[in-house]
């Protein structure tokens, strides 16, 4: 292994452990069956995150033509900076609504291929809701993500732009 | 060549997790029992060996060979301890058990996140890939 993969390795290492505790320690000070509040949490602290990653990601890059554009833009870029790999496949119906899957999403790779553990998946979606709305909004595109865990280790997220 | 059965203790003697492919005799006592008996057996062999050992070697404890099975032993640097017991004719089986905690535990089990360290391994994705790779080894 070459010393960037394994620097690659390390980074994305450190942030999932990260994620892991930060995850575990909002559960333990929520307490239990409080779940929508630790995954609201979690989107927050990835919407400031994400405001922040998409300065970093796209200071090199021209300005947006449209709002397919911007998308296609966290769809590449933008995922691969934080989870080391593309968006599969993007769906939109042309007004307001994109569809991002995702078929190995990196943060359910480690947790299932089947239908364990589901129920917990869906916190595990929360924080890259935020990393969305953040970028996009730093990006003038104000939006709601909804995630929704299909066969793990994909999943997808929902963009929907608010007018 | 046979596969019998494989335990993994962590570091504080509990076993975390137990699978057996083919096993034909039981040991008569319950399985926790079972699992106390081995690490304890294992935990004594270990500081025999370093004792009487001649040479001052890293390594100690691979392995003993009984006149009907053989038993290969593997710990790794954060104490995690894999036991796998086979029949006679199967050689040395070092690597395997190395993957099977470097590619398969810390990928499955260290790096799931609903996996709490110190409790049992209930994953079944770590199941799963534990047994596609010993179905896959070509000497089974």
């Amino acid at each position: 292994m070459s010393v960037t993969t394994v620097q690659a390795e390390t980074s994305q290492c450190l942030f999932e452990f990260l994620h892991m505790e930060i995850v575990s320690q909002l559960q333990q000070e929520a307490g239990p069956d409080k779940k929508g509040e630790v995954q609201q949490r979690l989107e927050s602290l990835g919407h400031r995150v994400g405001e922040s990653l998409v300065e970093r990601t796209s200071r090199d890059h021209p300005r947006f033509k449209n709002e397919l554009d911007a998308v296609v833009f966290m769809c590449k870029q933008f995922w691969v900076t934080a989870f080391n790999k593309n968006i599969d496949n993007l769906k939109t119906n042309h007004q307001d609504t994109y569809v991002l899957h995702d078929n190995a999403f990196r943060l359910l790779q480690h947790l299932s291929e089947g239908n364990q553990y589901r129920e917990e998946a869906q916190t595990y979606l929360s924080f890259a809701c935020g990393l969305l709305t953040g970028a996009l909004s730093n990006v003038g595109i104000k939006c709601q993500v909804t995630a929704e865990v299909t066969k793990m280790p994909a999943c997808t997220f929902q963009v929907k732009v608010l007018l | 060549m046979t596969i019998y059965n494989l335990y993994i203790f962590d570091r504080n003697c509990s076993c975390l997790y137990y699978k057996e492919w083919t096993r034909q005799k039981e040991a008569g006592i319950p399985r926790e029992e079972e699992f106390k008996l081995m690490y304890g057996m294992i935990f004594s062999l270990k500081s025999l060996i370093s004792r009487l050992s001649i040479i001052s070697a890293k390594e100690g404890l691979v392995g003993y060979t009984a006149s009907n099975y053989k038993l290969h032993y593997f710990e790794t640097p954060t104490g995690f301890k894999f036991v796998m017991n086979t029949d006679t004719s199967v050689g040395n089986v070092q690597d395997v058990l190395r993957h099977i905690y470097a590619r398969i535990f810390v990928e499955y089990v260290v790096r799931n996140p609903v996996a709490r360290p110190g409790e049992h391994v209930d994953s079944e994705l770590f199941a799963a890939k534990l047994d596609d790779y010993i179905q896959d080894l070509s000497f089974k």
